[in-house]
Protein backbone atom coordinates (compact mmCIF):
# COMPACT_ATOMS: atom_id res chain seq x y z
CA UNK A 1 0.00 0.00 0.00
CA UNK A 2 2.80 2.36 0.91
CA UNK A 3 4.43 1.67 -2.45
CA UNK A 4 1.32 2.53 -4.41
CA UNK A 5 0.88 5.71 -2.39
CA UNK A 6 4.45 6.77 -3.11
CA UNK A 7 4.18 5.93 -6.78
CA UNK A 8 0.98 7.96 -6.92
CA UNK A 9 2.74 10.97 -5.44
CA UNK A 10 5.62 10.64 -7.90
CA UNK A 11 3.30 10.62 -10.91
CA UNK A 12 1.34 13.52 -9.44
CA UNK A 13 4.49 15.58 -8.87
CA UNK A 14 5.82 14.78 -12.31
CA UNK A 15 2.61 15.98 -13.95
CA UNK A 16 2.62 19.13 -11.82
CA UNK A 17 6.20 19.83 -12.91
CA UNK A 18 5.17 19.50 -16.57
CA UNK A 19 2.13 21.75 -16.04
CA UNK A 20 3.88 24.46 -14.04
CA UNK A 21 5.24 26.38 -17.10
CA UNK A 22 1.64 26.69 -18.34
CA UNK A 23 0.21 27.67 -14.94
CA UNK A 24 0.17 31.37 -15.77
CA UNK A 25 -2.35 32.29 -13.06
CA UNK A 26 -0.33 30.57 -10.33
CA UNK A 27 -3.17 28.21 -9.38
CA UNK A 28 -2.35 25.75 -6.57
CA UNK A 29 -2.20 22.37 -8.29
CA UNK A 30 -4.19 19.56 -6.66
CA UNK A 31 -5.74 16.32 -7.86
CA UNK A 32 -8.97 18.27 -8.44
CA UNK A 33 -7.41 20.97 -10.63
CA UNK A 34 -9.22 21.04 -13.99
CA UNK A 35 -6.74 21.45 -16.86
CA UNK A 36 -9.05 23.46 -19.09
CA UNK A 37 -11.34 25.25 -16.63
CA UNK A 38 -8.80 26.09 -13.90
CA UNK A 39 -5.52 26.33 -15.81
CA UNK A 40 -7.05 27.56 -19.08
CA UNK A 41 -4.78 25.27 -21.07
CA UNK A 42 -6.04 24.81 -24.63
CA UNK A 43 -6.82 21.39 -26.04
CA UNK A 44 -3.68 21.24 -28.20
CA UNK A 45 -1.43 22.07 -25.24
CA UNK A 46 -3.06 19.30 -23.21
CA UNK A 47 -2.16 16.86 -25.99
CA UNK A 48 1.42 18.21 -26.03
CA UNK A 49 1.74 17.63 -22.27
CA UNK A 50 0.44 14.10 -22.71
CA UNK A 51 3.25 13.51 -25.24
CA UNK A 52 5.80 14.62 -22.65
CA UNK A 53 4.22 12.28 -20.11
CA UNK A 54 4.36 9.41 -22.61
CA UNK A 55 8.07 9.97 -23.13
CA UNK A 56 8.74 10.42 -19.43
CA UNK A 57 7.19 7.04 -18.60
CA UNK A 58 7.97 5.34 -21.94
CA UNK A 59 4.26 4.71 -22.16
CA UNK A 60 1.68 4.94 -24.93
CA UNK A 61 -1.32 7.12 -24.02
CA UNK A 62 -3.73 7.08 -26.97
CA UNK A 63 -5.56 10.38 -27.56
CA UNK A 64 -8.92 8.62 -27.04
CA UNK A 65 -8.09 7.39 -23.54
CA UNK A 66 -7.50 10.91 -22.27
CA UNK A 67 -10.29 12.70 -24.11
CA UNK A 68 -12.51 12.17 -21.05
CA UNK A 69 -9.78 13.28 -18.66
CA UNK A 70 -10.43 16.68 -17.11
CA UNK A 71 -8.49 16.87 -13.85
CA UNK A 72 -4.91 16.19 -12.77
CA UNK A 73 -6.17 13.34 -10.57
CA UNK A 74 -7.90 11.67 -13.51
CA UNK A 75 -4.70 11.98 -15.53
CA UNK A 76 -2.69 10.39 -12.70
CA UNK A 77 -5.18 7.51 -12.50
CA UNK A 78 -5.12 7.02 -16.29
CA UNK A 79 -1.33 6.80 -16.27
CA UNK A 80 -1.41 4.21 -13.47
CA UNK A 81 -3.92 2.12 -15.39
CA UNK A 82 -1.85 2.27 -18.58
CA UNK A 83 1.42 1.53 -16.72
CA UNK A 84 -0.17 -1.57 -15.25
CA UNK A 85 -1.57 -2.62 -18.61
CA UNK A 86 1.63 -2.00 -20.58
CA UNK A 87 3.97 -3.39 -17.89
CA UNK B 1 -26.12 25.21 -16.80
CA UNK B 2 -26.59 26.86 -20.17
CA UNK B 3 -25.75 25.15 -23.44
CA UNK B 4 -23.81 28.25 -24.34
CA UNK B 5 -21.52 28.54 -21.29
CA UNK B 6 -18.75 26.57 -22.96
CA UNK B 7 -18.42 29.15 -25.74
CA UNK B 8 -17.77 32.03 -23.34
CA UNK B 9 -13.99 32.00 -23.33
CA UNK B 10 -13.62 32.09 -27.10
CA UNK B 11 -16.61 34.41 -27.44
CA UNK B 12 -14.78 37.04 -25.37
CA UNK B 13 -11.81 36.85 -27.76
CA UNK B 14 -14.02 36.88 -30.85
CA UNK B 15 -16.04 39.86 -29.63
CA UNK B 16 -12.89 41.74 -28.68
CA UNK B 17 -11.67 41.41 -32.26
CA UNK B 18 -14.98 42.67 -33.61
CA UNK B 19 -14.97 45.64 -31.25
CA UNK B 20 -11.44 46.53 -32.34
CA UNK B 21 -13.03 47.36 -35.68
CA UNK B 22 -11.93 44.47 -37.83
CA UNK B 23 -12.43 40.80 -37.18
CA UNK B 24 -10.02 38.69 -39.26
CA UNK B 25 -12.47 35.81 -39.01
CA UNK B 26 -15.42 37.68 -40.52
CA UNK B 27 -13.81 39.43 -43.49
CA UNK B 28 -16.30 39.68 -46.33
CA UNK B 29 -15.10 40.00 -49.91
CA UNK B 30 -17.77 42.15 -51.56
CA UNK B 31 -16.51 41.86 -55.10
CA UNK B 32 -13.95 39.48 -56.57
CA UNK B 33 -11.98 41.30 -59.25
CA UNK B 34 -9.68 38.44 -60.22
CA UNK B 35 -7.49 35.73 -58.71
CA UNK B 36 -5.46 38.24 -56.68
CA UNK B 37 -7.77 41.23 -56.14
CA UNK B 38 -11.04 41.88 -54.31
CA UNK B 39 -13.07 44.74 -52.91
CA UNK B 40 -13.44 44.77 -49.12
CA UNK B 41 -15.43 47.58 -47.51
CA UNK B 42 -15.23 49.63 -50.68
CA UNK B 43 -11.45 49.31 -51.03
CA UNK B 44 -9.42 47.25 -53.48
CA UNK B 45 -7.08 44.83 -51.74
CA UNK B 46 -4.44 42.35 -52.85
CA UNK B 47 -5.42 38.78 -51.93
CA UNK B 48 -2.40 37.13 -50.33
CA UNK B 49 -4.24 34.84 -47.94
CA UNK B 50 -6.10 32.44 -50.20
CA UNK B 51 -5.05 28.95 -51.31
CA UNK B 52 -5.19 29.87 -54.99
CA UNK B 53 -1.58 28.75 -55.45
CA UNK B 54 -1.69 28.38 -59.23
CA UNK B 55 -4.13 31.27 -59.71
CA UNK B 56 -6.58 29.37 -61.93
CA UNK B 57 -9.87 30.62 -60.42
CA UNK B 58 -10.64 32.85 -63.41
CA UNK B 59 -8.95 30.84 -66.17
CA UNK B 60 -11.09 30.81 -69.29
CA UNK B 61 -10.88 27.01 -69.73
CA UNK B 62 -11.90 26.42 -66.12
CA UNK B 63 -14.77 28.91 -66.02
CA UNK B 64 -16.22 27.84 -69.37
CA UNK B 65 -16.00 24.14 -68.43
CA UNK B 66 -18.00 24.87 -65.26
CA UNK B 67 -20.55 26.91 -67.22
CA UNK B 68 -21.00 24.16 -69.81
CA UNK B 69 -21.43 21.53 -67.08
CA UNK B 70 -24.22 23.52 -65.42
CA UNK B 71 -25.98 23.88 -68.78
CA UNK B 72 -25.60 20.21 -69.69
CA UNK B 73 -25.90 18.40 -66.33
CA UNK B 74 -27.79 20.86 -64.15
CA UNK B 75 -26.96 22.87 -61.03
CA UNK B 76 -26.66 20.01 -58.55
CA UNK B 77 -26.77 16.21 -58.42
CA UNK B 78 -29.30 15.96 -55.55
CA UNK B 79 -27.82 12.58 -54.70
CA UNK B 80 -24.89 10.89 -52.97
CA UNK B 81 -21.93 9.16 -54.60
CA UNK B 82 -23.14 5.86 -53.09
CA UNK B 83 -26.79 5.97 -54.03
CA UNK B 84 -28.05 8.32 -56.69
CA UNK B 85 -25.48 11.02 -57.41
CA UNK B 86 -22.60 9.46 -59.37
CA UNK B 87 -22.35 10.91 -62.88
CA UNK B 88 -20.02 9.96 -65.71
CA UNK B 89 -18.12 13.19 -64.94
CA UNK B 90 -17.31 12.01 -61.38
CA UNK B 91 -15.89 8.75 -62.72
CA UNK B 92 -13.95 10.53 -65.49
CA UNK B 93 -12.35 12.84 -62.92
CA UNK B 94 -11.42 9.84 -60.75
CA UNK B 95 -9.68 8.26 -63.76
CA UNK B 96 -7.96 11.53 -64.70
CA UNK B 97 -6.61 12.04 -61.16
CA UNK B 98 -5.43 8.42 -60.89
CA UNK B 99 -3.67 8.70 -64.27
CA UNK B 100 -2.06 12.04 -63.40
CA UNK B 101 -0.79 10.76 -60.06
CA UNK B 102 0.15 7.28 -61.29
CA UNK B 103 -2.17 5.34 -58.98
CA UNK B 104 -4.44 2.53 -60.09
CA UNK B 105 -7.55 4.03 -58.52
CA UNK B 106 -9.06 7.16 -57.00
CA UNK B 107 -12.25 8.11 -55.19
CA UNK B 108 -13.80 11.57 -55.42
CA UNK B 109 -15.45 13.01 -52.29
CA UNK B 110 -17.55 16.16 -51.87
CA UNK B 111 -14.89 18.14 -49.98
CA UNK B 112 -11.25 17.72 -49.03
CA UNK B 113 -12.33 17.60 -45.39
CA UNK B 114 -14.62 14.67 -46.16
CA UNK B 115 -11.94 12.85 -48.18
CA UNK B 116 -9.72 12.60 -45.09
CA UNK B 117 -12.64 12.16 -42.71
CA UNK B 118 -14.10 9.37 -44.86
CA UNK B 119 -10.91 7.54 -45.70
CA UNK B 120 -9.36 7.54 -42.23
CA UNK B 121 -12.59 6.72 -40.40
CA UNK B 122 -13.24 3.78 -42.74
CA UNK B 123 -9.66 2.46 -42.88
CA UNK B 124 -9.19 2.17 -39.12
CA UNK B 125 -11.53 0.37 -36.75
CA UNK B 126 -11.64 0.38 -32.92
CA UNK B 127 -9.88 -2.58 -31.36
CA UNK B 128 -8.49 -3.67 -34.74
CA UNK B 129 -6.21 -0.85 -35.81
CA UNK B 130 -4.08 1.97 -34.36
CA UNK B 131 -3.60 5.35 -36.06
CA UNK B 132 -0.42 7.41 -35.69
CA UNK B 133 -0.77 11.08 -36.62
CA UNK B 134 1.69 13.93 -36.89
CA UNK B 135 0.92 16.37 -34.07
CA UNK B 136 0.41 19.21 -36.59
CA UNK B 137 -2.05 17.35 -38.81
CA UNK B 138 -5.13 19.24 -40.01
CA UNK B 139 -8.39 19.07 -38.04
CA UNK B 140 -9.98 16.77 -40.64
CA UNK B 141 -7.36 14.10 -39.89
CA UNK B 142 -8.02 14.42 -36.15
CA UNK B 143 -11.75 14.24 -36.84
CA UNK B 144 -11.26 11.18 -39.05
CA UNK B 145 -9.45 9.46 -36.19
CA UNK B 146 -12.22 10.35 -33.78
CA UNK B 147 -14.94 9.15 -36.15
CA UNK B 148 -13.06 5.87 -36.67
CA UNK B 149 -13.04 5.18 -32.93
CA UNK B 150 -9.60 3.58 -33.29
CA UNK B 151 -6.85 4.30 -30.76
CA UNK B 152 -4.87 7.29 -31.96
CA UNK B 153 -1.28 8.13 -31.04
CA UNK B 154 0.24 11.54 -31.80
CA UNK B 155 3.91 11.79 -32.72
CA UNK B 156 6.10 14.89 -32.71
CA UNK B 157 5.80 17.04 -35.79
CA UNK B 158 7.98 16.02 -38.73
CA UNK B 159 10.00 13.60 -36.58
CA UNK B 160 10.39 10.11 -38.09
CA UNK B 161 12.54 9.21 -35.04
CA UNK B 162 9.67 10.04 -32.72
CA UNK B 163 7.23 8.00 -34.83
CA UNK B 164 9.71 5.12 -34.69
CA UNK B 165 9.82 5.38 -30.88
CA UNK B 166 6.02 5.42 -30.56
CA UNK B 167 5.57 2.52 -32.96
CA UNK B 168 8.24 0.59 -31.05
CA UNK B 169 6.37 1.08 -27.77
CA UNK B 170 3.45 -0.89 -29.16
CA UNK B 171 5.55 -3.51 -30.96
CA UNK B 172 6.26 -5.38 -27.73
CA UNK B 173 2.74 -5.02 -26.33
CA UNK B 174 0.54 -8.09 -26.57
CA UNK B 175 -2.59 -5.97 -26.71
CA UNK B 176 -1.54 -4.60 -30.08
CA UNK B 177 -0.27 -7.84 -31.61
CA UNK B 178 -1.71 -8.33 -35.10
CA UNK B 179 -3.39 -4.93 -35.21
CA UNK B 180 -3.29 -2.79 -38.37
CA UNK B 181 -1.26 0.43 -38.22
CA UNK B 182 -1.98 3.57 -40.19
CA UNK B 183 0.45 6.52 -40.20
CA UNK B 184 -0.93 9.92 -41.31
CA UNK B 185 1.20 12.86 -42.40
CA UNK B 186 0.78 15.86 -44.69
CA UNK B 187 2.99 16.88 -47.61
CA UNK B 188 3.18 20.60 -46.87
CA UNK B 189 1.61 21.87 -43.64
CA UNK B 190 -0.79 24.74 -44.25
CA UNK B 191 0.03 27.01 -41.32
CA UNK B 192 3.85 27.24 -41.37
CA UNK B 193 4.39 25.95 -44.92
CA UNK B 194 6.93 23.38 -43.78
CA UNK B 195 7.34 20.08 -45.58
CA UNK B 196 7.36 16.49 -44.25
CA UNK B 197 10.36 14.19 -44.65
CA UNK B 198 8.07 11.71 -46.41
CA UNK B 199 10.81 9.30 -47.45
CA UNK B 200 12.04 8.90 -43.87
CA UNK B 201 8.47 8.45 -42.64
CA UNK B 202 7.93 5.77 -45.29
CA UNK B 203 11.06 3.92 -44.11
CA UNK B 204 9.86 3.95 -40.49
CA UNK B 205 6.33 2.91 -41.45
CA UNK B 206 7.60 -0.01 -43.53
CA UNK B 207 9.95 -1.16 -40.78
CA UNK B 208 6.96 -1.50 -38.45
CA UNK B 209 4.56 -2.93 -41.02
CA UNK B 210 2.44 0.23 -41.05
CA UNK B 211 0.55 1.84 -43.95
CA UNK B 212 1.40 5.44 -44.91
CA UNK B 213 -1.33 7.99 -45.69
CA UNK B 214 -0.17 11.35 -47.07
CA UNK B 215 -2.43 14.40 -47.34
CA UNK B 216 -1.14 16.61 -50.16
CA UNK B 217 -4.00 19.15 -49.97
CA UNK B 218 -1.67 22.15 -50.06
CA UNK B 219 1.23 20.65 -52.02
CA UNK B 220 -0.67 19.08 -54.95
CA UNK B 221 0.07 21.04 -58.13
CA UNK B 222 2.89 22.99 -56.52
CA UNK B 223 5.58 20.52 -55.38
CA UNK B 224 7.31 17.89 -57.51
CA UNK B 225 8.60 17.88 -61.06
CA UNK B 226 5.10 17.42 -62.51
CA UNK B 227 3.08 18.88 -59.62
CA UNK B 228 2.28 15.58 -57.94
CA UNK B 229 3.25 16.87 -54.54
CA UNK B 230 5.90 16.43 -51.87
CA UNK B 231 5.94 12.65 -52.30
CA UNK B 232 6.86 13.14 -55.96
CA UNK B 233 9.57 15.66 -55.04
CA UNK B 234 11.03 13.10 -52.61
CA UNK B 235 10.71 10.19 -55.03
CA UNK B 236 8.30 8.05 -52.99
CA UNK B 237 4.93 8.63 -54.67
CA UNK B 238 4.94 5.06 -56.05
CA UNK B 239 5.52 3.56 -52.63
CA UNK B 240 3.04 5.29 -50.33
CA UNK B 241 -0.27 3.56 -49.59
CA UNK B 242 -2.78 6.41 -49.71
CA UNK B 243 -2.60 9.87 -51.29
CA UNK B 244 -5.32 12.40 -50.43
CA UNK B 245 -5.97 15.82 -51.87
CA UNK B 246 -8.50 18.58 -52.29
CA UNK B 247 -10.04 20.46 -55.20
CA UNK B 248 -10.15 23.70 -53.22
CA UNK B 249 -6.55 24.83 -53.53
CA UNK B 250 -4.63 24.43 -56.81
CA UNK B 251 -7.68 22.81 -58.46
CA UNK B 252 -9.76 25.95 -57.65
CA UNK B 253 -13.06 24.15 -57.07
CA UNK B 254 -14.52 22.26 -54.11
CA UNK B 255 -14.25 18.53 -53.48
CA UNK B 256 -11.55 16.05 -52.51
CA UNK B 257 -10.06 12.71 -53.38
CA UNK B 258 -8.10 9.72 -52.15
CA UNK B 259 -5.90 7.68 -54.51
CA UNK B 260 -4.11 4.38 -53.98
CA UNK B 261 -2.67 1.30 -55.65
CA UNK B 262 -4.47 -0.96 -53.19
CA UNK B 263 -7.44 -2.51 -55.05
CA UNK B 264 -9.26 -2.53 -51.70
CA UNK B 265 -9.54 1.27 -51.82
CA UNK B 266 -12.87 0.72 -53.57
CA UNK B 267 -14.25 -0.80 -50.34
CA UNK B 268 -14.44 2.77 -49.03
CA UNK B 269 -17.33 3.34 -51.42
CA UNK B 270 -19.57 1.22 -49.19
CA UNK B 271 -17.82 1.94 -45.87
CA UNK B 272 -16.91 5.63 -45.67
CA UNK B 273 -19.90 7.43 -44.22
CA UNK B 274 -18.74 10.92 -45.34
CA UNK B 275 -18.78 9.50 -48.91
CA UNK B 276 -22.07 7.66 -48.64
CA UNK B 277 -24.29 10.05 -46.75
CA UNK B 278 -23.75 13.41 -48.42
CA UNK B 279 -24.48 14.87 -51.85
CA UNK B 280 -21.86 14.34 -54.55
CA UNK B 281 -19.92 17.33 -55.89
CA UNK B 282 -21.96 19.44 -58.31
CA UNK B 283 -21.33 19.13 -62.08
CA UNK B 284 -19.80 22.62 -62.15
CA UNK B 285 -17.38 21.74 -59.33
CA UNK B 286 -16.33 18.53 -61.06
CA UNK B 287 -15.90 20.23 -64.44
CA UNK B 288 -13.82 23.07 -62.95
CA UNK B 289 -11.52 20.62 -61.14
CA UNK B 290 -11.16 18.52 -64.29
CA UNK B 291 -10.26 21.57 -66.39
CA UNK B 292 -7.83 22.87 -63.75
CA UNK B 293 -6.15 19.44 -63.63
CA UNK B 294 -5.61 19.64 -67.40
CA UNK B 295 -4.00 23.09 -66.99
CA UNK B 296 -1.70 21.77 -64.25
CA UNK B 297 -0.64 18.80 -66.36
CA UNK B 298 -0.05 20.90 -69.48
CA UNK B 299 1.58 24.01 -68.00
CA UNK B 300 4.72 23.55 -65.91
CA UNK B 301 5.07 27.33 -66.18
CA UNK B 302 2.39 27.73 -63.50
CA UNK B 303 4.70 26.04 -61.01
CA UNK B 304 7.69 28.06 -62.13
CA UNK B 305 5.75 31.27 -61.55
CA UNK B 306 4.46 30.39 -58.07
CA UNK B 307 7.97 29.35 -57.01
CA UNK B 308 9.60 32.50 -58.45
CA UNK B 309 7.01 34.59 -56.59
CA UNK B 310 7.55 32.61 -53.38
CA UNK B 311 11.30 33.09 -53.51
CA UNK B 312 10.93 36.82 -54.15
CA UNK B 313 8.59 37.36 -51.17
CA UNK B 314 10.57 35.11 -48.84
CA UNK B 315 13.84 36.89 -49.63
CA UNK B 316 12.22 40.31 -49.16
CA UNK B 317 10.80 39.30 -45.77
CA UNK B 318 14.16 37.95 -44.63
CA UNK B 319 15.78 41.25 -45.61
CA UNK B 320 13.14 43.12 -43.60
CA UNK B 321 14.27 41.13 -40.55
CA UNK B 322 11.01 39.20 -40.23
CA UNK B 323 11.01 35.68 -38.83
CA UNK B 324 9.62 33.22 -41.38
CA UNK B 325 8.52 29.76 -40.27
CA UNK B 326 9.93 27.68 -43.15
CA UNK B 327 12.17 27.87 -46.24
CA UNK B 328 10.65 29.52 -49.37
CA UNK B 329 7.38 27.92 -50.49
CA UNK B 330 3.83 28.88 -51.44
CA UNK B 331 2.94 29.52 -47.78
CA UNK B 332 5.07 32.14 -46.07
CA UNK B 333 4.21 32.54 -42.42
CA UNK B 334 5.73 35.33 -40.33
CA UNK B 335 5.97 34.72 -36.60
CA UNK B 336 5.01 37.53 -34.23
CA UNK B 337 5.75 37.68 -30.52
CA UNK B 338 2.15 37.48 -29.28
CA UNK B 339 -1.50 37.45 -30.22
CA UNK B 340 -1.98 41.21 -29.71
CA UNK B 341 0.93 42.20 -31.96
CA UNK B 342 -0.20 39.70 -34.58
CA UNK B 343 -3.72 41.14 -34.60
CA UNK B 344 -2.44 44.74 -34.75
CA UNK B 345 -0.08 43.81 -37.60
CA UNK B 346 -2.90 42.02 -39.45
CA UNK B 347 -5.12 45.13 -39.16
CA UNK B 348 -2.22 47.32 -40.29
CA UNK B 349 -1.75 45.19 -43.41
CA UNK B 350 -5.40 45.20 -44.42
CA UNK B 351 -5.43 48.97 -44.02
CA UNK B 352 -2.49 49.01 -46.44
CA UNK B 353 -4.57 46.97 -48.89
CA UNK B 354 -3.10 43.52 -48.25
CA UNK B 355 -5.18 40.57 -47.10
CA UNK B 356 -3.35 37.73 -45.33
CA UNK B 357 -4.49 35.26 -42.66
CA UNK B 358 -4.17 35.81 -38.93
CA UNK B 359 -3.59 32.51 -37.15
CA UNK B 360 -3.45 32.31 -33.38
CA UNK B 361 -3.46 29.56 -30.73
CA UNK B 362 -5.02 27.02 -30.42
CA UNK B 363 -5.28 26.97 -34.23
CA UNK B 364 -1.51 27.02 -34.62
CA UNK B 365 1.32 24.69 -33.58
CA UNK B 366 3.57 25.61 -30.63
CA UNK B 367 1.14 28.33 -29.50
CA UNK B 368 2.55 30.61 -32.22
CA UNK B 369 0.83 33.78 -33.43
CA UNK B 370 1.45 34.16 -37.14
CA UNK B 371 0.54 36.07 -40.25
CA UNK B 372 0.07 33.45 -42.95
CA UNK B 373 0.64 34.67 -46.48
CA UNK B 374 0.07 32.51 -49.53
CA UNK B 375 1.68 33.20 -52.87
CA UNK B 376 -0.06 32.64 -56.20
CA UNK B 377 1.26 32.08 -59.70
CA UNK B 378 -1.24 34.79 -60.63
CA UNK B 379 0.37 37.45 -58.42
CA UNK B 380 1.82 40.13 -60.69
CA UNK B 381 4.95 42.08 -59.87
CA UNK B 382 2.65 44.98 -58.94
CA UNK B 383 0.74 42.77 -56.52
CA UNK B 384 3.96 41.64 -54.86
CA UNK B 385 5.34 45.21 -54.72
CA UNK B 386 2.24 46.20 -52.74
CA UNK B 387 2.61 43.17 -50.42
CA UNK B 388 6.33 43.72 -49.78
CA UNK B 389 5.91 47.48 -49.25
CA UNK B 390 3.09 46.84 -46.76
CA UNK B 391 5.19 44.32 -44.83
CA UNK B 392 8.09 46.80 -44.87
CA UNK B 393 5.89 49.48 -43.31
CA UNK B 394 4.56 46.90 -40.84
CA UNK B 395 8.11 45.95 -39.80
CA UNK B 396 8.88 49.67 -39.25
CA UNK B 397 5.75 50.23 -37.17
CA UNK B 398 6.04 47.05 -35.09
CA UNK B 399 9.71 46.87 -34.18
CA UNK B 400 8.98 43.79 -32.08
CA UNK B 401 8.09 41.93 -35.30
CA UNK B 402 11.72 42.01 -36.40
CA UNK B 403 14.22 39.43 -35.19
CA UNK B 404 17.14 41.01 -37.02
CA UNK B 405 17.79 44.69 -37.76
Amino acid sequence: MADIQEDDDLVFHKICALLEPLNHKGVKLTRDTDLVADLEIDSVSVLDIVMDIEDNYDLSIPVNTISETRTIGELVDAIHALKKQQA
Amino acid sequence: MSLFDKFQKNAVLYNALSEAGRNPFTVQMDEILGPTRAIVKGKEIVLAGTNNYLGLTFREEVVSAAQAAVAEQGAGTTGSRFANGTYASHKALERALAAFLGFSRCIVFSTGYQANLGAISALAAPGKDVIFIDADCHACIYDGCQLSGAETVRFRHNSPEDLDRRLSRLDGDEKYAGMGKLVCIEGMYSMFGDVAPAKEFLDVARRHGAYLFVDEAHSFGVYGESGRGVVEAQGVIDEIDFYSGTFSKSLVSIGGFVASNHPELDYLRFSARPYMFTASPSPANVAAATAALQCIAAEPDLRKRVWANARRVHEAFTQLGLETCAPPGPVIAVKLPDRETAFAAWSFLIDKGVYVNLAIPPGTPNAASILRLSVSAAHTNDDLDIVIDAYGAMAETFAQARVTA
